[in-house]
């Protein structure tokens, strides 16, 4: 996390646009969208009690939240929007590292990686690369940095509470180091991804970051019991 | 099947503190609103985690039963709980539950 943060620091970006599946904390089964954009002016977190780290209040930036929204909708992804938001451990955690003094301000977008049925994968592809066409197009003069949220392979509450998928976890990490993301994309169904565990739709944060980063590579990936921190570059 | 029921009855005490008080000093009374059938307001106050689990309830959710020690549910017994009526599974071996610290307040 600390070559992660070092990496983030030095291409300094004025905002960041947080890749994150909630964990039934600002959104539950009465209204639970397959992706929404977050556009509160600011949010505190993480709300949830058993979670043992500072309670921060995160900033939002609205005018970008607006504009990805309308890019996204000429582009046929139709965003959910959330114009108040509860934020929870699994968006502050990466910003506790990586954004702890919260002077970024912050643009979830949020991602079902956890209510079955998700949404696909390839889908989540081509949403990283939509996001892609809006940063590029972005009219502010900002330095935007991209971040997804989540692990590859975890089960929290489920019978096979401890057990980590390491076959699955070693193909993902293997397709994103050689590259191959659509073929990541590919293999991600939710029926491999729900094998795994009841968090292994956090992938789909990382698949669509994988869209929006072209071909280039990652300058590295480091495992890390089921999950795994990396760092791709693009101007 | 209101799974959909019980399930909010989990979102509801990790999400609202002052639901989460009533369900553990007067469950009873602040599971009247909700609509159960016998069999799972039986499965979730006796703190049938295994029978809850094969209705479908969402394991995350399903989760804070051992989170906030709810209906006899704990950290040391939830696995064997939801592994009641479960064929052996070698990956079980290697199950276990995190350390639990919470926030006050």
């Amino acid at each position: 996390m600390k070559q992660v943060r070092r990496c983030v620091d030095e291409a300094e970006p004025d905002l960041i646009i947080e890749v994150d599946s909630d964990h039934f904390v600002n959104f539950f089964y009465n209204n639970l969208p397959s992706f929404c954009i977050g556009m509160a002016e600011e949010a505190q977190g993480p709300q949830e009690t058993w979670c043992p780290m500072p309670r921060y209040t995160v900033r939002g930036h609205v005018p970008l939240a607006k504009a990805l929204f309308r890019h996204g909708v000429n582009a046929k992804f139709d965003f959910a929007a959330a114009h108040e938001l509860r934020l929870d451990h699994s968006l502050v955690v990466p910003l506790h590292f990586l954004n702890p003094s919260m002077e970024l301000p912050v643009v979830p977008i949020y991602t079902n990686g956890f209510a079955s049925p998700l949404p696909l994968a390839t889908r989540c592809f081509s949403l990283g690369r939509m996001l892609r066409g809006f940063i590029e197009a972005w009219e502010g003069k900002e330095r935007i940095a991209l971040i997804a949220s989540g692990c590859f392979a975890m089960d929290v509450g489920g019978p096979l509470r401890g057990w980590t998928d390491t076959e699955w976890m070693e193909t993902i990490s293997g397709l994103l180091v050689r590259g191959q993301y659509q073929a990541l994309a590919r293999r991600a169904t939710e029926e491999r991804i729900n094998a795994a565990g009841n968090n292994s739709g956090e992938l789909l944060n990382w698949i669509t970051v994988t869209g929006a980063v072209g071909k280039t590579k990652p300058l590295f990936l480091e495992n890390d019991e089921g999950s795994g921190y990396a760092v791709w570059k693009f101007e | 099947m209101s799974v959909y029921q019980i399930n909010k009855i989990l979102y509801l005490t990790d999400n609202d503190a002052a639901f989460r008080k009533r369900m553990k000093e007067e469950p009873e009374a602040a599971l009247k609103d909700f609509r159960l059938t016998e069999g799972e307001y039986d499965a979730l106050t006796s703190g049938a985690v295994g029978k809850l689990y094969q209705m479908g309830v969402h394991t995350f959710l399903l989760n804070h039963l051992s989170r906030y020690e709810l209906f006899g549910v704990n950290r040391d017994n939830y696995l064997s709980r939801i592994r009641e009526g479960m064929e052996y599974d070698p990956r079980f071996e290697q199950g276990k539950m995190p350390m639990q610290y919470f926030i006050k307040g």
